[in-house]
């Protein structure tokens, strides 16, 4: 049997395919467009062939994230909540605290027994969100995937005095111009994301393991300006942007034995591998 | 010969963040204002707002009693006899042109302000939103860019709306991917805009019930150039609201009247 776990994010989306032995058959990230996110289904093609199946060969499959509503071939919705919880678990299995920093919200989730307990998060304001970094980056006219490796050339970071994205971007245009490093200023923004990001996670009891997920896990000087700013290792996962459609697939399987073993058919839904036409 | 200036003449400067603003009064009354974007370099945007006013009245910096400075550039002002806060300032302003106004709501590109104020223009209370591009003049300039309309025509464009769209969101920055995703799904210009001037207004609306809203409220600050704010501050408060003919010059007038003082 195989299951799917599918994760719909603010810009990109995520698929993992796994056999009933939880090894992973493909793990597939693709962007679906800010358009309401309806190309998934290109990415679910991409994913079957690479492990040379058919959507019919898969048993269960899990949507989740921003857009799960607006998969056509899901058999059932889950929230990412739930799913990166489960992902993490399943890498780290003494995950207590799970920080997710994505493109579009930022959430700090409590981890016991494998089992989402308690959580926080911040969808509201995008200063503590990666979309931050998206935002200076492109003002800087630095790439994204070298943000982190510029902050770690800092000796001496320079601290952003204003909170909000948009004077930010302000604030670091000044500072370049009053002859102030690049290093020192991407330093001090990563510093100003991840105090945020560590308030926002402060508000649970942050207890080790810490993991650290999501896109802006890629970026290795967020990774050391959150140590820094909550003052304990982290754990990062190989690819810290699968981990919920991974949670998703490995709750896919579990739902699907659950029926198996109640003698009931596995609750599938008619599924149609074609772009989505609604939005919730 | 030129005759020697035997009038009183007082200057008021205002750097702004986005715009900086002058004015020159006689005997207390507005002689001169101009009005210019603040620029990278806020000590020339002083020196430049000096040269304009003394050109206007043909003058010179010598005839100039007393000038003081406001704003987050006020330091800059270096010829300035001194410096004044911003509220009190827009306060002074704005108690000259209206003096029975008891509350002053001041919409600037990067802060809003109300104020109450007693019968002589002195603040009692106030409270500044500044830490929030989504509460700020800033949210529409941003918002203006991606409908690609001019500042100026945005206020008219949105009073045209039937049906405006609500904002599931109260950042700037993702207000601005919610306005993209709007025009690519086909809404109107004017309906996206009418929806930011909402959306903002009820900010502002909610400052205003901090300080406790008393009438007449007054509306200035760059803001107040955009009707259709304007207009929804008042549906969103359900009271009228007065206007100054010259809305963005009031903090920089307010300082040419403490400079007589």
């Amino acid at each position: 049997m195989y299951f799917a776990g599918v994760d719909i994010g603010s810009t990109m989306t995520k698929i993992v395919l796994t056999d009933t032995d939880g090894r992973v058959l493909s793990a597939i990230k693709g962007p679906t467009g800010p358009e309401h996110r309806q190309l998934a289904n290109e990415v679910m093609k991409t994913a079957l062939e690479q492990a040379g199946l058919q959507l019919d060969d898969i048993s269960y499959v899990v949507a989740t994230g921003y857009g799960r509503f607006n998969v056509p071939f899901a058999d059932r919705q889950i929230t990412e909540l739930s799913c990166h919880a489960k992902g993490v678990s399943s890498l780290f299995p003494n995950a207590r605290t799970a920080i997710d920093i994505g493109g579009q919200d930022a959430k700090c989730l409590k981890i016991h027994n494998g089992k989402l307990i308690d959580f926080v998060m911040n969808d509201k304001c995008a200063a503590g969100t990666g979309r931050f970094l998206e935002v200076i980056a492109a003002t800087l006219g630095i790439r994204l995937d070298d943000l982190g490796d510029i902050a770690l050339k800092s000796a001496k970071k320079i601290q952003i005095s204003n909170f909000c994205t948009i004077f930010a971007q302000q604030e670091v245009v000044s500072r370049l111009s009053e002859g102030e490093k690049l290093e020192d200023i991407v330093a001090g923004l990563h510093d100003a994301l991840a105090s945020r990001v560590a308030a926002l996670a402060r508000r649970l009891k942050v207890e080790p393991d810490v993991v650290l997920t999501g896109g802006v896990a890629k970026n290795i000087g967020m990774v050391k300006a959150m140590k820094e700013n909550l003052g304990c290792e982290l754990l990062v996962p190989k690819d810290p942007l699968i981990t919920g459609a991974m949670g998703a697939a490995i709750l896919a399987k579990e739902h699907a034995m659950e029926a198996i073993a109640k003698g009931e058919p596995v609750p599938t839904k008619p599924r149609r591998l074609e772009k989505a036409t609604f939005f919730h | 010969m030129r005759v020697k200036n035997l009038m009183t003449w007082f200057m008021g400067i205002d750097i702004g963040s986005v715009y900086s603003k002058g004015v020159l009064t006689k005997d207390s009354e507005l002689v001169a204002s101009c009005v210019i974007l603040s620029g990278a370099n806020y000590r020339v945007a002083a020196e430049t707002i000096r040269h304009e006013l003394l050109k206007q009245v043909n003058l010179s910096q010598d005839d100039i009693t007393n000038i003081v400075a406001t704003g987050s550039g006020a330091a800059n002002v270096h010829f300035a006899g001194r410096k004044a806060s911003d509220i009190i300032c827009t306060a002074r302003g704005i108690n000259s042109i209206f003096p029975r106004v008891k509350t002053a709501i001041d919409v600037a590109g990067q802060s809003t302000k109300v104020m109450r104020l007693d019968t002589q223009g002195m603040v009692t209370n106030f409270v500044v939103s500044e830490k929030c591009a989504a509460g700020s003049g800033r949210f529409i300039e941003v918002i203006a860019n991606v409908l690609r309309i001019d500042l100026n025509d945005f206020g008219p464009l949105s009073l045209k709306s039937q049906n405006p769209i609500t904002f599931n969101t109260g950042c700037a920055v993702f207000g601005e991917t919610e306005a993209i995703t709007r025009v690519a799904e086909g809404i109107s210009k004017e309906d996206i805009a009418a929806g930011v001037n909402n959306a903002l207004a009820t900010k502002i609306s909610s400052l205003v019930k901090r300080v406790k809203l008393a009438e007449p409220c007054a509306i200035c600050g760059g803001g107040a150039l955009n009707i259709g704010l304007v207009k929804a501050v008042e549906q969103e408060l359900n009271i009228q609201l007065l206007m100054p003919p010259q809305p963005q010059i009031i903090a920089a007038l307010g300082a040419a009247i403490i400079a007589q003082t």
